[in-house]
């Protein structure tokens, strides 16, 4: 796990991007239209504009799920075009988080954690060990051998937020993780993700709609027509 | 949570599907294996008549491909027995002759006095006494088979024969047989003088390199003629050949079936399961570990069908040998290699019929998968 230095000076740039653009259906949908922006190491970054305006598409490219038609991104000064076998580069440096949390239904709770887990040269033994302990950390300890279908809302999303800290990714990416949850659970969402981010000195990214979630933010990224037409710094917000 | 058991759990997501398509390979496998058991059983049989003889090399005509070799001189015995290590030679004549309602049936002419007869059990009767006389024994499967016993009357070509004795044989493919004195056999196909076989027995300690010199020799002097152990004879027999490319030919089209029918199931879950195998990309699988879970499950399912298949299969061998109006005439072979011969064809099966949909499966972007709800 990368704990980062607590040192004085400011934390190196971890992602850069640089005139990203993506269209789709032959260039008839222009989803990002030119995106710059750096992200230090550290940062909890909110995405935030309405639907249609490139959220997803940005953090899908971020978390190099999909590759933009142009521009180029580097984290921590490598291109990502450089990377052969973008699943490797997932799975050993991303975390993602969903709205409707998918979770696999046939799995517990412990098992779920572990899903992501068997990329990595761990035991079983060791694989449990770990899922427990994320679980533990999410405050779901009680729960570990329930099924999705028996947590309520906010359990699954916990659920999932321990599964994307399972191969411990240096980056976060949630799209909308309160999207489906009643404020109070939503509250306790990001309450976790801002302690856990900071605590395992990991970056995030939030895509919303919810300007509450935003306001938890330390920096706010406002999207419109697939471009970044203000950045702003939340003096209230977790840095 | 071993890799494995993710693997069990997405097969019990459906699992009449997962049944069904275990059922199938189970059926085709089924196939395979009943239909190998009688074939190699019917061969087994084959050779251990030969064995059981105490025949060590049989000499035919070289003939084309007709069921039984054609009729030569029985004048060479004389010749056969002063080639080195001969200890006996016994002429036979054999025919497949339809007798009475039963439509065809091995009929043997044997020498009578000769080592043929050694091995055969006599159930009730006695053996045939004279060259001279009309008389024949049947096997014990022949006697149920044609409805006789001892005293009745065998109507075979033109004549009649009386049944003298029932025998039993240790080679099951001898107790469907009727067997007369060489010269009777002789006087019936209008071959007098003829046989179609030589058995040779050869001295005790005759070595391999010594039978191999002796056939050479046999087919040196005596072109046209040809010298087989007991063993080719059963291989080169044309019943034998046909009924393992009979269920050779049944045995592919279950398993083509089969591996369709595994390939159409897991395509469904693949596409079924898009949006899931998005969700997994983006956590962090690699898209080598989406084609190993999806060939794992097809394998899963084969294997399983194939144990079941091999199962079903023996039992299927067994009910067919306990069944009345078959019993005795067939000696399915259970054996360790039939076992995994299945075993191993249900598992080529599995990784085949998993290959394109796993391959489907990889190639899915992950941004589009989970675009897809």
């Amino acid at each position: 796990m990368g704990e980062q230095p607590t040192g004085g000076g400011a934390p190196e740039i971890f992602i850069e991007a640089r005139d990203l653009t993506r269209q789709f259906d032959e260039g008839r949908i222009q989803a990002l239209g030119g995106v710059s922006f750096t992200i230090r190491t550290g940062e909890f970054v909110a995405v935030i504009g309405p639907s249609g305006s490139g959220k997803t598409t940005l953090l899908q490219i971020l978390g190099a799920l999909d590759v933009p038609t142009s521009g180029e991104i580097r984290f921590r000064g490598q291109s990502l075009r450089a990377q052969r076998d973008l699943s490797r580069f997932r799975a050993r440096t991303i975390g993602f988080i969903f709205q409707s949390f998918h979770l696999l239904p046939t799995l517990t709770a412990l098992e779920n954690v572990q899903v992501p887990m068997f990329e990595m040269a761990w035991p079983s033994s060791e694989r449990r060990r770990r899922a427990t302990e994320l679980l533990e950390a999410v405050g779901l300890g009680a729960r570990l051998n329930h099924r999705p279908a028996k947590l309520s809302g906010g359990e699954r999303q916990r659920v999932a937020v321990a599964r994307s800290l399972a191969n411990e990714p240096q980056l976060l990416l949630a799209d909308e993780p309160t999207g489906n949850l009643d404020s109070a659970s939503a509250q306790r969402i990001m309450e976790l993700l801002g302690d856990l981010y900071q605590r395992r000195g990991m970056s995030l990214i939030v895509v919303t709609h919810n300007p509450a979630v935003a306001a938890c933010a330390g920096r706010t990224l406002q999207m419109l027509d697939g471009r970044i037409v203000a950045d702003t710094v939340n003096p209230g917000g977790t840095p | 949570m071993s890799f494995l058991t993710l693997v069990f759990k997405n097969l019990l997501r459906r699992p009449t599907r997962s049944l069904l398509t275990t059922t199938g390979i189970a059926l085709g496998i089924a196939a395979v294996v009943a239909l190998s058991s009688i074939a190699w059983g019917f061969q087994r049989s084959w050779e251990q008549a030969y064995t059981a003889r105490g025949t060590d090399l049989v000499i035919t005509k070289v003939t084309s491909r007709s069921p039984l070799p054609a009729p030569f001189s029985e004048s060479l015995k004389a010749d056969l027995l002063k080639l080195p290590h001969v200890q006996s030679v016994s002429g036979l004549l054999s025919d497949m002759i339809s007798v009475e309602d039963a439509p065809t049936v091995l009929v043997f002419g044997w020498e009578r006095n000769s080592f043929l007869w050694g091995h055969l059990k006599l159930v009730t009767g006695r053996w045939p006494s004279d060259d001279a006389e009309k008389s024949v024994v049947i096997g014990a499967v022949a006697a149920e088979m044609l409805k006789k016993s001892v005293g009745d009357t065998l109507h075979i070509e033109e004549d009649d024969f009386r049944v003298c004795g029932i025998f039993d044989s240790t080679a099951l493919v001898e107790n469907g047989t009727v067997i007369m004195a060489l010269r009777q056999m002789q006087r019936v196909m209008e071959s007098e003088g003829k046989v179609n076989f030589f058995n040779l027995r050869l001295a005790a300690g005759t070595t391999d390199a010594e039978v191999e010199g002796l056939r050479q020799t046999i087919k040196n002097r005596y072109p046209g003629f040809n010298a087989f152990t007991g063993g080719e004879v059963a291989q080169n027999n044309t019943g034998i050949q046909a009924a393992k490319a009979m269920s050779w030919a049944t045995s592919l089209i279950a398993l083509v079936v089969g591996a369709v029918g595994v390939m159409n199931t897991m395509l469904m879950s693949v596409f079924e399961r898009t949006h899931e195998i998005g969700i997994l990309l983006a956590i962090g699988w690699r898209r080598s570990r989406i084609v190993r879970m999806i060939i794992y499950e097809s394998t899963v399912l084969s294997f399983l069908g194939g144990i079941g298949g091999i199962a079903l299969g023996f039992a299927a061998v067994r009910l067919l040998e306990a069944t009345p109006w078959i019993r005795g005439k067939i000696e399915g072979e259970v054996s360790l290699l039939l076992f995994a011969l299945a075993l191993g064809i249900a598992l080529g099966l599995g990784i085949l019929g998993g290959l394109y949909p796993a391959y489907r499966g990889s190639r899915l972007h992950p941004s589009e998968a989970l675009r897809q709800e």
